[in-house]
C-alpha cells in the first residue's frame, strides 16, 4: 500500500461520518442503500466496507445524530431505516463549515485552485 | 437462498448488548448480506458465486463485532446530558404514576417517612436552638467564661467577688475585655402608677460593647458612668420593657424614672430580642427589664468573701483558650495568696461561654438527636421493607426492561428515583409533621429549656429536612433497588423469579432483625430513663410542697435598721394569717430548690484549729415557724421561739447532713460552733437538729447547712411562705394584695405553688424523658409493623407448602407454629444484637440516669419483653391466616 493510499483511508475515515449525515439530509435511508449510493456516487473511489458502515451507524444513533426505526411497507421487506435528528442536523453544518475552512486554508496554501 | 439470519447468528461473536438490541443488529446484518446476494443472482451471476460475494461483504467477524460493540457502549457527553435529565424527569413522572396507582402503599409509605423525617426536623430544630447555634453575638468563639469555684466543691455555681473581678480585668493580659454581670435584681419602680417589679441586671460598661450589641435608641454605658467611687444612676431600657411601659417612645430618652427610690434617667433602648444567653440568666426564661451600671450596685464595694457576679470576657486575636485558662488559673493562685482570708481553697478557670450556655443539656439534646436519627432509620427500613414487598409485584416489569436492553445503571437510577419522590412526598408532609411536632415540643419543653420566639422552622430546618430526605431515599430505596436488579439479572437469565424472591426475603429479614434491634436500644434508653425518673420522684425534698405557696417580696427602701424590717415581716405575717385558708405564715432567705445560696464557714468547738479552714455550710436565715409551715421536721432538740429573736446570741439550727458531718455518732444538740470569721464572731450553740431539704434540686445530695433566726439577720428581701388549707393557686392573689396593702411600694413577685417548684426541678428529666419513651413507643410500633410484614409476606409464599403440610396431616397448630417460629426467631436475633448494642451505647447516657446504671438488668429485661410480647402480637396476625389455609386450594394453585 503506497503512501497516497494511506492519506486517502484516513480522510475517508474522517469524511465517512459527514458523508452518511449529508446522504440522510433530506430523507431517510436503509444501511444497504447508504453503502450503495456512496459506492456508485464516488464512482467507487469512495468505497465503504459494509464491516464499518453498520458500527458507523450504530455510533451515530448512540450520539442521537441519527436514528434508526423498523419501517415495513407493502410488498417489500422489514428495513431499518435510518433519518438525521436535529442534532444530527446541527452536526452536518458543523463539519461541512469546518471542512469548508479547511479546504480554503489548503487552497491558499498551494495554490491549486487559483493556479 | 442461504439463510442469512442463521449464517450471521453463528458467525457473529455474543455482543454485549441486550437480547432484543443484538437480534435486531442479526436482522440487520442479514437484510444486508441478502440484499447483496439478490444483487448478484439478479445480474447472472452463479448462486455460489452470490453467495460468496456476499458472504465477503462483512470481513472479519471478530472486528465487526468489537466495532459495534465499541459503537453500541458509547456515551456522548452533549445529547446525553440532555437525555440524562429528561431521562431523570421521565423517571420521576413515571414514579408518580407508580405510586398514584398504588394508594394504599403510597399512604403507608409516605406516612412512615413524614413521621420520621419530621420528628427529626422538629426535634433537630428544637436542639439547633438550644445547644447548636451559635451565640448571636459578634464572633462569640472568642468569648469566655471565667470562674471562680471552690476547689472542693466544682459542683457548686461558679461566682467572683467584686475586688476579684477587679483585679483579673487589671491583670489578665491574653483578653482584651472582661466584664462582670450581677445576679438578676428585682427593684421596684414607684412614681408611674401602681409599683411595679422589675427584673434587672447590673453590668460592667465593658458588657454590651463586648458582646458587639448597640443601642438601638440612644446608647449603652460609658466607662465613666461605670466608676467605682462614683456611678451614675443611669438605665437602659430592654426593647420589650421600652414597648411595654412606655408605648415604644421615643422621646424616652432623658426621662427620669424612680427605682428603689433613687432617680435614674433612661440612656438607651437594647435591640429587640436582645438577651444574655450565659449564667446568671442560662437556664432560666427570665426577661430582663432593665441594666444598670455594675458601679451603681449595692454590693459592688463589699468584701471578697461577698461572691456575686459573673465573669465575660473577650480572648485577644491569637490567643488561645488554654493560654487564657493558663493565665486566669496562675492570676487565681496568686489571688488565693494575696488573700487567703477570703480567697484560699478558690481558683480560677475558663471556658467557652458557648459551653457554660449550653454545657447543662447538650449530653440530653445529642441523646434525643440520636434518638430520632435512629428512628428516622427504622421508617427508612419499613419503606424499604415495602418497596422490597412490592419488588415481586414488579419482577416481571423489570425482567422485560432488562431484555429490553435496559442497562443495570438505568434500572438502578429510576428505581432510586422512585425511592427519592417517595422520600420527598414524605419529606414534604414531614414538615408539616414538622410544624405541628415543634408546636407540641415548645409546648411541653421546661421554660427553662427553650425560649418561646427563639424556635422556628427555618433554612437551617429546611436544609436538615433536605438532608434528611437524601438519607431516606438512599437508605430506604437502595437495598431494595439493588437487590432488584441484581436479582432480575439472575433471574432474567435463569427464566425463573424463585431466586429473586429468595433474596428478598433474606434482606428483609435483615431489615426486621435491624428494627428490632434498633428499637430495643431506644426502649432500654427510655426504660432506663424512666426508672431513673421514677427513683427521682421517690426522694423526699425534705418537706411537704403540697399546699404551699411562696411569694418573693421586698421591704420597702424606708425599712432599714433590723428591727423596722423585723417589724414588718411581723405586720406581713399577721395580715395573711387572717386570710381565710391560711394555716401558717413564715419566711426564709432562700427556697428549697432555686439553686444557689449564700455560704459561710463554720468553725466547729474542739475541732478548729487557728489558721486552718473552716467547713463550707449553707447559711438560712428562717423566721419562726418556717419550720413547721414547711413541713421540716424536727429531729433533735427544739426550734427557734420568740425569745431566740430577742436574743442575739440565740442558737442555731443544724440540718441532720451537718450533725453527721461534725458530730458523727454523738448528739449535735447543745455543741458550739463559730460562723464566719472565727477572730471576731462568738460561738453559738446548737439548739436543735432538722431534716435534710434538696435545696439544690432533687437530684442533688443536701449539703451541711445551718439556720439562723430572722430577727438577727433581717434581710431585705425575705421569701413568704404560707400553708393554705385549699389549693394554693386560688389564693395567690388574694395573698399578695394582702402583702402589698402592708405598705405602699413593696412588691410582689416569684408567686407560686411549691409543687411548681419541685415539677420544675425535675421538668428538663421529665421532657427527655417523655420525648425517649414517644419514640422509643414510636419505634415499638415500626418494629411491628415490619415484623408483621415480613411473616405475612412469608405466609403468602409459603401457602402451597403450609397448604401441602396440611393435606399431608399436619394440624393447624403446627401451621401456627411454623410461622411463629420464623417471627419470633427474627425477633430475638434482634433483641440479641439490640442488647449488645444497648450495653455498648447506655454508658453515653450515664450523666441523664439517676441511681441507675447503665446496665440495669430491669431496663433491659423490660424492653426486651415489651418487644417480644408485641412481636408475638405482629405474628399472630399472619399466623392466624396460615391456619386457615385451605389445602385443596393451596394445590390447585400450585398446579396453575
Amino acid at each position: 500500500m503506497g503512501k497516497a493510499d494511506i492519506a486517502t483511508r484516513d480522510l475517508q475515515k474522517g469524511s465517512a461520518e459527514m458523508i452518511v449525515l449529508a446522504l440522510l439530509e433530506g430523507r431517510s435511508r436503509h444501511g444497504y442503500e447508504l453503502a450503495k449510493l456512496i459506492e456508485s456516487q464516488s464512482e467507487s473511489k469512495v468505497q465503504f466496507h459494509v464491516a464499518s458502515l453498520y458500527p458507523l451507524l450504530y455510533r451515530l444513533e448512540r450520539r442521537q445524530l441519527v436514528e434508526g426505526r423498523w419501517v415495513e411497507k407493502a410488498g417489500e421487506r422489514r428495513r431499518r431505516f435510518y433519518r438525521l435528528t436535529p442534532a444530527g442536523k446541527r452536526a452536518l453544518a458543523v463539519q461541512r463549515q469546518t471542512w469548508r475552512e479547511f479546504v480554503s486554508v489548503l487552497n491558499q496554501l498551494t495554490g491549486f485552485s487559483h493556479a | 437462498m442461504p439463510d442469512w439470519r442463521q449464517y450471521v447468528r453463528r458467525n457473529l461473536p455474543r455482543l454485549h448488548v441486550g437480547p432484543l438490541r443484538e437480534n435486531a443488529i442479526v436482522s440487520e446484518l442479514a437484510l444486508q448480506l441478502e440484499q447483496a446476494y439478490n444483487e448478484a443472482i439478479a445480474a447472472g451471476t452463479p448462486e455460489a458465486e452470490a453467495a460468496e460475494r456476499a458472504q465477503r461483504q462483512l470481513g472479519d467477524w471478530g472486528t465487526l463485532a468489537r466495532e459495534i460493540n465499541s459503537a453500541e457502549m458509547m456515551e456522548s457527553p452533549g445529547p446525553e446530558t440532555r437525555s440524562f435529565l429528561s431521562g431523570t424527569l421521565r423517571d420521576i413522572r413515571y414514579s408518580l404514576r407508580f405510586l398514584l396507582r398504588n394508594p394504599a402503599f403510597t399512604a403507608i409509605a409516605v406516612a412512615t417517612l413524614a413521621f420520621g423525617i419530621g420528628g427529626n426536623t422538629a426535634v433537630f430544630t428544637l436542639v439547633d436552638a438550644i445547644a447548636l447555634r451559635s451565640l448571636p453575638y459578634r464572633q462569640p468563639d472568642r468569648l469566655i467564661a471565667v470562674e471562680t469555684r471552690k476547689a472542693q466543691q466544682p459542683e457548686l455555681e461558679a461566682w467572683t467577688s467584686a475586688l476579684d473581678f477587679f483585679d483579673i480585668r487589671e491583670q489578665a493580659t491574653t483578653l482584651s475585655s472582661l466584664a462582670g454581670i450581677s445576679p438578676v435584681w428585682n427593684v421596684t419602680m414607684t412614681g408611674r402608677g401602681d409599683a411595679e417589679q422589675l427584673e434587672t441586671l447590673y453590668v460592667s460598661a465593658d458588657f454590651f460593647p463586648m458582646l458587639g450589641v448597640n443601642a438601638t435608641l440612644g446608647r449603652t454605658f460609658l466607662p465613666q458612668e461605670d466608676n467605682r467611687t462614683h456611678a451614675a444612676n443611669v438605665v437602659v431600657l430592654s426593647h420589650a420593657f421600652w414597648e411595654k411601659r412606655f408605648g415604644a417612645d421615643r422621646k424616652v430618652l432623658g426621662t427620669n424614672i424612680v427605682l428603689d427610690g433613687s432617680t435614674y434617667t433612661i440612656i438607651g433602648v437594647l435591640p429587640t430580642g436582645f438577651r444574655y444567653a450565659g449564667e446568671p440568666l442560662a437556664g432560666t426564661s427570665t426577661e430582663i427589664d432593665a441594666w444598670f451600671p455594675l458601679a451603681a450596685n449595692p454590693l459592688v464595694g463589699s468584701a471578697r468573701t461577698l461572691r456575686f457576679l459573673k465573669l465575660v470576657g473577650r480572648m485577644k486575636p491569637g490567643v488561645s483558650l488554654a493560654q487564657s485558662q493558663d493565665e486566669l488559673r496562675r492570676i487565681g493562685t496568686r489571688l488565693a495568696e494575696q488573700h487567703a482570708d477570703s480567697n484560699r481553697g478558690f481558683a480560677d478557670d475558663a471556658q467557652y461561654l458557648e459551653t457554660q450556655v449550653t454545657g447543662g443539656f447538650r449530653v440530653a439534646m445529642l441523646l434525643l438527636l440520636g434518638t430520632v436519627g435512629f428512628v428516622l432509620l427504622m421508617a427508612c427500613a419499613n419503606v424499604a421493607n415495602l418497596l422490597l414487598a412490592r419488588a415481586s409485584a414488579r419482577q416481571r416489569e423489570i425482567s422485560i426492561r432488562t431484555a429490553l436492553g435496559a442497562s443495570r445503571f438505568r434500572l438502578l437510577r429510576q428505581l432510586l428515583t422512585e425511592g427519592f419522590v417517595l422520600a420527598a412526598l414524605g419529606g414534604a408532609a414531614g414538615l408539616g409533621v414538622a410544624w405541628l411536632g415543634l408546636r407540641f415540643l415548645i409546648r411541653i419543653a421546661p421554660s427553662t429549656l427553650v425560649h418561646a420566639g427563639e424556635v422556628s422552622l427555618d433554612g437551617r430546618a429546611l436544609l436538615f429536612t433536605f438532608m434528611a430526605i437524601l438519607v431516606s431515599a438512599s437508605l430506604g430505596g437502595l437495598p431494595p433497588a439493588w437487590r432488584m436488579v441484581r436479582g432480575s439479572i439472575e433471574s432474567a437469565l435463569r427464566g425463573s423469579g424463585r431466586g429473586m424472591v429468595a433474596g428478598h426475603h433474606r434482606l428483609r429479614s435483615t431489615l426486621v432483625v435491624v428494627q428490632v434491634a434498633v428499637a430495643l436500644l431506644l426502649m432500654v434508653g427510655a426504660a432506663l430513663l424512666i426508672r431513673s425518673f421514677q427513683r427521682l420522684l421517690e426522694i423526699d425534698p425534705g418537706f411537704r410542697p403540697q399546699n404551699l405557696i411562696s411569694i418573693s417580696t421586698q421591704l420597702p427602701p424606708g425599712a432599714n435598721t433590723p428591727q423596722q424590717r423585723t417589724a414588718m415581716l411581723r405586720d406581713m405575717r399577721a395580715a395573711l394569717n387572717q386570710v381565710p385558708g391560711v394555716q401558717s405564715v413564715s419566711a426564709v432567705s432562700r427556697l428549697p430548690l432555686l439553686g444557689s445560696n449564700l455560704g459561710s464557714w463554720l468553725f466547729v468547738e474542739g475541732k478548729y484549729l487557728p489558721g486552718e479552714p473552716g467547713y463550707d455550710v449553707e447559711y438560712r436565715v428562717a423566721a419562726p415557724d418556717y419550720f413547721p409551715t414547711m413541713g421540716i421536721p424536727l429531729r433533735a432538740g427544739r426550734l427557734f421561739d420568740e425569745h431566740d429573736d430577742a436574743n442575739p446570741g440565740a442558737g442555731i439550727l443544724i440540718n441532720e447532713s451537718a450533725a453527721r458531718k461534725f458530730w458523727p455518732g454523738e448528739s449535735a444538740v447543745g455543741k458550739r460552733v463559730k460562723l464566719g470569721n472565727p477572730d471576731r464572731t462568738p460561738w453559738i450553740t446548737v439548739i436543735g437538729v432538722v431534716g435534710d431539704v434538696r435545696h439544690f434540686g432533687l437530684d442533688a445530695d443536701p449539703r451541711p447547712e445551718v439556720y439562723r433566726p430572722y430577727a438577727l439577720n433581717p434581710l431585705g428581701a425575705p421569701i413568704l411562705v404560707i400553708r393554705t388549707a385549699v389549693d394554693p393557686a386560688s389564693l395567690s392573689n388574694v395573698l399578695s394584695a394582702k402583702i402589698r396593702s402592708v405598705s405602699a411600694g413593696v412588691p410582689t413577685y416569684n408567686v407560686f405553688a411549691m409543687q411548681d417548684l419541685v415539677d420544675r426541678s425535675t421538668a428538663q428529666r421529665r421532657f427527655v424523658m417523655l420525648l425517649l419513651t414517644g419514640f422509643a413507643m414510636a419505634s415499638l410500633l415500626l418494629a411491628g409493623v415490619g415484623i408483621y410484614g415480613t411473616v405475612s409476606q412469608a405466609v403468602a409464599q409459603r401457602t402451597q407448602e403450609i397448604g401441602l403440610r396440611m393435606a399431608l396431616g399436619a394440624s393447624p397448630g403446627a401451621a401456627l407454629r411454623l410461622v411463629f417460629q420464623h417471627g419470633m426467631l427474627l425477633t430475638l436475633a434482634g433483641i440479641g444484637a439490640g442488647s449488645l448494642a444497648a450495653a455498648a451505647l447506655t454508658r453515653l447516657m450515664s450523666k441523664m440516669l439517676f441511681e441507675v446504671r447503665p446496665l440495669d438488668p430491669i431496663a433491659f429485661c423490660a424492653a426486651a419483653l415489651a418487644l417480644s410480647g408485641f412481636a408475638a402480637l405482629a405474628c399472630y396476625v399472619p399466623a392466624r391466616r396460615a391456619t386457615k389455609v385451605d389445602p385443596l386450594e393451596a394445590l390447585r394453585a400450585e398446579q396453575a
